[in-house]
């Protein structure tokens, strides 16, 4: 009966010779290089730069020089906006149409469009007012629609910040509206 | 009753199995003794890719982004609500304001005295009296840079008659110092600025 038959003692020899496990001779089981410790060191570095550098993300505004009043040519009897505004100790002083703009930007009149605000005890710029103002004065004449220059000129004292915060106030309005992206800088007199 | 010892009986030898049994003995042993493949190593090598992109990309928008700019109590960039990057990398001659002087390029054109804000520069760096809005040192660096640029611009097929500057001035240099700045820009056929500002800052006018 072959369930009985037994091997032999050369047979089991054989066998437990042929069904050892294959040892990888070195060439063999060195295949791929052990680079963890260098990722280590790598994700450390790594990790270390991103904490201690100062990432400063930079943009640009785009301005050109002033140019003569007269080179410009627009069509007759079209108005016009020309906004002007003049940074002030005290705020802003806006002009528009030909014509200065009066306290709290409701129509023509003198003085200081927009004054300056006090929040938290601190005197500072209104913004946000001026932002309004210009919205407003944007949308007084439908012809007006598609102007987006505006001059701003500022005291000789006015620091660089306050000239930019102004900028950024006329470029858009808080509902997206494209305002005054333009700018030209003028020379006080 | 003990029989005495003989001499050893010769052992018979065994007869072989059949081939048959043989090989599914084989085949038994083998499925026994086999060892499960180890994990030895972890492969990283998606890892490494994923980290060399990251990298890459911190790299690169680390570069545009000229963050390499120096910040420090001389000169802080001013904040701008903008948080859109330029249509384009602006190209142009870097003029640099900082609290304490003007450098276009590498090159140190003269100081900004603690009065700038009322009067501007000194006025043996103006070409008339302090009020001119014209500084000399500044011209004279600006005009061998424009000199430069306007026959690269001539050999490239660019327009030759303007040429970019890129104004990186300090959030509390007095803009009078800023109009005498831009007026000899634009003296040295400089037709366009583009004013460097620190992204996504608040409205604060450092009143």
């Amino acid at each position: 009966m072959p369930d009985t038959e037994k091997l032999s003692a050369a047979q089991r020899s054989r066998v437990r010779r042929m069904s050892r496990p294959r040892e990888l001779s070195p060439d063999e089981e060195g295949g791929e290089l052990n680079i963890v410790p260098f990722l280590d060191i790598i994700t450390n570095v790594l990790m270390f730069v991103l904490a201690t550098i100062t990432v400063t993300f930079t943009t640009m505004i785009d301005s050109t020089p002033p140019r003569n009043s007269g080179s410009s040519v627009r069509p007759p009897g079209k108005p016009t906006l020309s906004l002007n505004i003049i940074v002030i100790d005290k705020g802003f002083i806006v002009s528009a149409f030909g014509q200065r703009i009066g306290e709290g930007c409701n129509g023509p009149g003198s003085g200081v469009a927009i004054g300056m605000k006090i929040q938290d005890g601190v005197q500072d710029y209104d913004f946000s007012a001026l932002n309004a103002c210009a919205k407003r004065l944007k949308n007084q004449v439908p012809e007006a629609a598609d102007e987006t220059n505006a001059t701003v000129t500022a005291n000789a004292n006015i620091p660089y910040q306050s000239i930019i915060s102004t900028v950024d106030a006329i470029r858009k309005a808080d509902d997206g509206q494209v305002l005054f992206p333009d700018i030209t800088f003028g020379v006080p007199k | 009753m003990n029989h005495p010892p003989g001499p050893p009986q010769p052992i018979a030898p065994q007869k072989p199995a059949s081939l048959a049994v043989y090989k599914r003995e084989l085949r038994k042993a083998v499925a026994r003794s086999r060892v499960e493949p180890e994990i030895t190593f972890l492969n990283i090598t998606a890892m490494m890719d994923m980290m060399t992109i990251i990298l890459v990309f911190l790299l690169k928008s680390l570069s545009t982004s000229t963050a390499s700019l120096p910040q420090s109590q001389d000169l802080q960039l001013p904040k701008s609500i903008l948080t859109t990057e330029p249509d384009s990398e602006p190209e142009g001659l870097a003029v640099l304001v900082s609290k304490s002087q003007i450098i276009v390029g590498e090159t140190v054109v003269c100081p900004v005295p603690a009065d700038a804000a009322q009067y501007g520069i000194e006025a043996k760096y103006k070409r008339g009296s302090r009020n001119d809005y014209f500084i000399v040192p500044l011209g004279s660096a600006l005009q061998s840079w424009r000199d430069t640029d306007k026959r690269i611009r001539m050999a490239t097929g660019r327009d030759p008659n303007q040429s970019e500057a890129i104004l990186i001035a300090d959030v509390s240099t007095p803009y009078r110092l800023l109009t005498e700045i831009m007026f000899t820009l634009g003296q040295a056929e400089f037709s366009k600025f583009h004013m460097m500002v620190l992204q996504g800052g608040g409205k604060t006018g450092t009143k």
